[in-house]
């Protein structure tokens, strides 16, 4: 307990529960949000033995490519898939509403900038599409 | 409860700064501040994200999706193919890249969940150097298989 004439506020320390980003709608979408990182981080994995898989020569990588056919696979890829497209939604709409865009004077509304960017996905995956296939 | 017992609560909970002396280790102190690795990190995770947010559904969509369905010529994933793919330097830097961009990606956000969603406050710096050190590593072992190949 201090002494002296120093003036003494009652501090608030909030208490909330662990599960407090299940209890409402925006909590559990933004929970979920930060979940689909693991996505994205399980794909680097797969990606990585894939590679692995290729640098250990022709057995093990047709046996790998064996292996992505399983229907079990493909499904992990579709989960994968769903949550990388809500990665990609959240965070384009996270990047408008961060990045203010100015054109001179004027302020470029949000969906605006929401556009580029799905312009940009479609360009580089557009890229990337030609690499894969025709090069 | 009187309103002397809740100030002495709020003075019982209150942390006290620590007196630190000024001098020569005060410099020292106010670098150490400034030389923090997390912006390193959080730049990393903003690049990661946008790798994840451009280029990762695309190359999901191919590679898990595509190729199991049949709809890419045999030809794309034969091994002779991607091993003359890979070989190319600006190809390796890119598969370099989408490997090891993304975990930094999932290293900052899981992190931070584990502190602000789980609410798991008591090893923040164990559970800080276990997300960015399993996302160096990935890193490393994803440029040493690249160069392997």
């Amino acid at each position: 307990m201090s002494t002296g004439g120093r003036p003494r506020y009652p501090v608030y320390v909030p208490e909330y529960p662990r599960s407090w980003w299940l209890e409402t709608g925006p909590y559990r979408r933004f929970a979920a949000r930060e979940i689909t990182s693991m996505f994205a981080a399980a794909f680097s994995g797969l990606l990585l033995l894939f590679l692995f898989a290729l640098s250990r020569g022709r057995e093990a990588y047709e046996g790998f490519l064996r292996w992505l056919k399983l229907p079990g696979v493909v499904a992990l890829f579709a989960v994968i898939l769903v949550a990388v497209l809500y990665h990609m939604a959240t965070w384009f709409r996270l990047t408008a509403h961060i990045q203010r865009v100015r054109v001179g004077r004027t302020v470029l509304p949000e969906g605006a900038v929401v556009a580029g960017l799905v312009a940009a996905w479609i360009m580089a995956s557009g890229i990337v599409l030609y690499f894969y296939i025709w090069f | 409860m009187s309103l002397g017992d809740i100030l002495d609560g709020s003075d019982a909970r209150e942390v006290k700064r620590r007196e630190r002396s000024a001098g020569p280790r005060r410099e020292r102190r106010l670098l150490r501040r400034l030389l923090r690795p997390e912006p390193v990190f959080w730049g990393l995770f903003s690049a990661g994200g946008f790798v994840a947010a451009l280029l990762l559904p695309i190359h999901v969509a191919i590679l898990g999706i595509a190729f199991a369905a049949g709809w890419l010529p045999s030809r794309v994933l034969s091994y002779e193919r991607v091993q003359h793919l890979v070989h190319l330097p600006l190809v390796k830097l890119y598969l370099w890249g989408l490997v090891a961009l993304p975990l930094y990606h999932w290293a900052h956000r899981f992190r931070f969940a584990i502190y602000h969603q789980f609410g798991i406050v008591r090893w923040k710096r164990l559970v800080a150097v276990g997300c960015y050190g399993t996302a160096i590593a990935g890193t490393a072992v994803s440029a040493w298989v690249l160069l392997g190949i």
